[in-house]
């Protein structure tokens, strides 16, 4: 991601691989160029047509301090609660240690708009609380809320993006710090946490721009930001002018975050060389180990157990009111099988835009790094429209069909992939490639035996992180799909909006039971490495 | 990196081979209206008449967008919208209906030009808790009344509400509608993103009353709740009581047009209007069918006399207006 070429050791040398550079910016750039089109077309859209209503700058000023706000205490907060349980499950010997590990992943499989609908119906005094425990907290509707949820539930993306990271440290390092009688917490804060910058820093920037681009916990919890007002004005009105240009002030927002990031990180990168060393897990002392317990266990009560109870409380409801329960199973097949085919094109494409951010370096990989993330933080929806006037103008035959949809969902979701390919290519050094093409080798047999098995575990953790964003997505699915296409994400909007809770409870449940699986996925290289 | 390019390009050509469509498909219906709601009835259509329907949900405003967007190059054959404000933003894209289908509703629920027709009606309504000690809004200014200080759920960015202040620039002007507006934001009203969380919230004694849809609650008590919270309809002949059709139109592009009429025909059925009766509690469009249960009859409701066609043309000024007064 990026955290320049964090391989000082290993500088590219230009005439052995001056050809496979070549290759790997030419893919880059055949994928990036579809891939700037909606944002490209949203510009074009509000210079050519204006921004309808001006807003007022007093407005937009709210606006900005809102989103900011939010986005930046999400992601502390979601970095502080995802590396401690990386931590805790990694590298520590707490009883449950692989249980917990799986665990602390689930929540990601929660949307947002599920996360916010369950802690409205688990507090208040007709929530799940107040019904079975008595207990009547009130629903934490603005910033409280919204940070609470998002936080909560963009946790786990920190934990899994640092979890690898946290193997791969050199436990020698940190033996030799308490050796010199620091302590645990000095050693974690003095040595652990620096090594861990890179993979802090892209976790931080897929939950600080996730939570500029949600919509769901926003609008249920009522905190206005950027992408909540731009849904209020594509809902609400006819004209879509005024939300475009709002969708282009996001994305300036976007950009500048990423330009920040940019000038104030460091070039600390992972320490290579003996990763193989057979690492030790950390003894805990008993009180340490009791507080940790309390705080996994205290995490996994909020971000799953109640959740999928608040479901569970709506569902028997109903049963008892004598709804029907209808089957949601083409919902679940098209749900899970278009998160599939995005999910492994997403994987894909990362491969090329990984490299050339990584390995083969130059001016103009910081230009390609913030596309890809400006792209991820753009709203949905502001996707979608943008994406509908583009394609009715441009591919019309491609209008309203499945393999459009892949595409916006590989276009909005590669930076998750893309991020995951750039930690495992990290690791590892170009040299290799260089070894096998000095060795004769072509170049693709150079890919097939040496850059797809070092990247193995990114393409597939980057694959499942894609298939979960694909499975929770809504917006863009809703204007973009085929007629008569509706996934379980769809349902779940559909029959929360006439209250129709059982339904809604169902859907949800399912879309939760299927999204285990990637997730599987993905904690299972966490398991067995 | 040949074979990269070789999987993506064969994975998109297997996409877009599945996703093709062709001209001569089914009847393609744009409804605003929710799946769980219409589902069930347009089956019993394609039972009945034989004809293949292809549903593609999504918001009303939303598919009126979409519509203005694809213009002429739309698929769709049918719009089926919540609400007049969005059948009424895409008449020109409509065509004009037949008799058949026009005369069966009375003329305040049809277009002007016979472009869309009323086919079930929805009745804004103060929904309030049964212990409440306040007394109920005569006129929709009461609910700006002190008495109601910080108790009353608004949906401020919700379609319905939004067309309910669409309605009140057609009665009051621009100018009273804000204030109408601004007085209801100092009033600290407590909003919600949708109408049925506010109805769950008076049921439950959160707030004392709310400015809904009156099917909301009929809803509620489907799912097995609701028995603390009471419908009431705004006595005054103001915008309080609106009565604002879902309704339906046919686009003039359609190369299938009959088979549009045959469901609109349907739509306006005894058969379906007893469906919206009873399984979507709205009010029923022709004369001889009765509304749910706990529901007076449409003629007794005293709605104001809005020109619904208009209401299209202020939608968009409603959206502002309500940014305007401070509730979003």
């Amino acid at each position: 991601m990026t955290v320049g070429p964090t391989i000082s050791s290993a500088p590219t040398t230009p005439t052995k691989t001056r050809s496979s550079s070549r290759g790997w910016w030419t893919a880059a750039g055949l994928i990036l160029v579809p891939a700037l089109i909606p944002p490209i077309s949203l510009v074009w859209q509000v210079i050519t047509k204006g921004a309808g209503s001006t807003i007022p700058i007093a407005r937009l000023a709210q606006l900005f301090a809102n989103t900011v706000a939010l986005s930046i205490s999400v992601t502390l907060t979601a970095l502080a609660i995802g590396v401690t349980t990386a931590w805790l499950t990694n590298r520590t010997n707490i009883p449950g240690r692989r249980g917990w590990l799986i665990l602390s992943a689930m929540p990601l499989v929660v949307p947002s708009y599920v996360a916010a609908l369950t802690l409205i119906g688990a507090t208040g005094s007709t929530g799940l609380f107040a019904t079975w425990l008595g207990i009547n907290i009130p629903t934490p509707y603005g910033f409280v809320g919204a940070w609470a949820a998002l936080s909560v539930f963009l946790a786990p993306m920190a934990h899994l993006i640092t979890s690898p990271a946290l193997r791969l440290i050199d436990p020698a390092t940190e033996e030799a710090a308490v050796g010199l009688g620091a302590s645990r917490l000095k050693t974690f804060a003095t040595v652990t946490l620096p090594q861990l910058r890179p993979a802090l820093v892209s976790a931080g920037l897929m939950v600080g721009l996730y939570t500029v681009s949600d919509f769901g916990a926003v609008s249920l919890l009522r905190y206005d930001t950027f992408t909540r007002a731009i849904f209020t004005l594509y809902e609400g009105q006819i004209d879509r002018r005024p939300a475009a240009f709002l969708s282009v002030v996001l994305m300036v927002v976007a950009v500048a975050i990423l330009f920040l990031e940019r000038r104030t990180r460091s070039r600390a990168g992972y320490q290579l060389g003996s990763v193989k060393r057979r690492r030790s897990l950390i003894n805990l002392s008993r009180r340490v180990k009791f507080a940790s317990l309390g705080f996994l266990s205290l995490y996994s009560i909020l971000a799953i157990l109640i959740p999928t109870a608040v479901l569970v409380f709506w569902l028997l409801r109903g049963i008892n009111a004598g709804v029907e329960i209808g089957s949601f199973w083409d919902e679940t097949v098209r749900t899970v099988s278009i998160a599939l085919v995005a999910a492994a094109l997403a994987a894909l494409a990362s491969l090329p835009l990984a490299m050339v951010t990584t390995w083969r370096r130059n001016r103009l990989s910081p230009a390609v790094e913030t596309s890809v993330w400006a792209v991820y933080a753009l709203p949905h929806i502001t996707v979608g429209v943008a994406v509908i006037s583009f394609a009715l103008a441009w591919t019309r035959p491609l209008y309203q069909t499945i393999g459009l949809l892949v595409l916006v969902y590989v276009a909005m979701f590669m930076a998750q992939s893309v991020s995951t390919v750039q930690d495992s290519l990290r690791r590892s050094s170009p040299s290799l490639e260089e070894a096998s093409t000095g060795l004769g080798k072509s170049p693709f047999e150079t890919l097939r035996r040496v850059t797809l098995p070092i990247t193995a575990p990114g393409l597939i953790a980057g694959a499942a992180l894609v298939s979960l964003s694909v499975m929770k997505e809504l917006p863009a699915t809703l204007l973009l799909r085929p007629n008569g296409f509706e996934t379980l994400a769809i349902r779940i909007w559909s029959s929360t909006g006439e209250g129709f809770y059982t339904s809604a409870s169902v859907a949800s449940l399912v879309l939760l039971a299927v999204s285990i699986v990637p997730l599987l996925a993905l904690t299972y290289r966490d398991l067995s490495d | 990196m040949k074979r990269t390019f070789s999987f993506v390009i064969v994975a998109l050509l297997a996409l877009g081979a599945c996703s093709s469509g062709d001209g001569s498909g089914p009847l393609i219906v744009y409804s605003g209206r929710s799946e769980e709601l219409v589902q069930p009835l347009i089956d019993n259509f394609e039972e009945s008449s034989g004809i293949d329907v292809e549903v593609r949900y999504a918001g009303s405003t939303d598919l009126a967008a979409t519509l203005l967007q694809e213009g002429d190059a739309t698929d769709a054959d049918v719009f089926f919208a919540q609400d007049p404000a969005s059948l009424g933003s895409v008449t020109d894209l409509l065509m004009p209906l037949q008799g058949s289908v026009v005369d069966r509703v009375d003329p305040k629920f049809v277009d002007r030009e016979g472009r869309w027709v009323g086919t079930s009606g929805r009745v804004r309504t103060f929904v309030y808790n049964t212990e409440t000690q306040i007394a109920l809004p005569e006129t929709i200014d009461d609910v700006t009344d002190a008495r109601w200080m910080g108790v009353v759920g608004v949906a401020p960015t919700n379609g319905s509400f939004l067309a309910f202040v669409s309605a009140m620039i057609l009665e009051r002007g621009e100018e009273a509608t804000l204030d109408w507006l601004k007085a209801l934001a100092n009033n600290e009203p407590i909003d919600y993103p949708k109408n049925s969380p506010i109805v769950a919230a008076v049921d439950a004694g959160e707030i004392e009353g709310g400015l809904v849809n009156h099917y909301y609650l009929l809803r509620l008590r489907a799912e097995g709740e609701g028995s603390s919270a009471e419908n009431w309809f705004i006595p005054a002949g103001d915008v309080g009581s609106l009565v604002m059709p879902a309704g339906a139109g046919i686009l003039a592009n359609s190369d299938k047009s009959d088979d549009a009429l045959e469901f609109i025909e349907f739509l306006l059925s005894d058969e379906a209007q007893e469906y919206f009766a009873n399984e979507t509690f709205e009010f029923p469009m022709i004369e001889g069918v009765e509304p749910a249960k706990g529901l007076p009859p449409l003629g007794e409701i005293n709605a104001p006399n809005i020109d619904l066609s208009e209401l299209a043309d202020v939608l968009d000024d409603a959206t502002r207006l309500v940014a305007e007064a401070g509730l979003v």
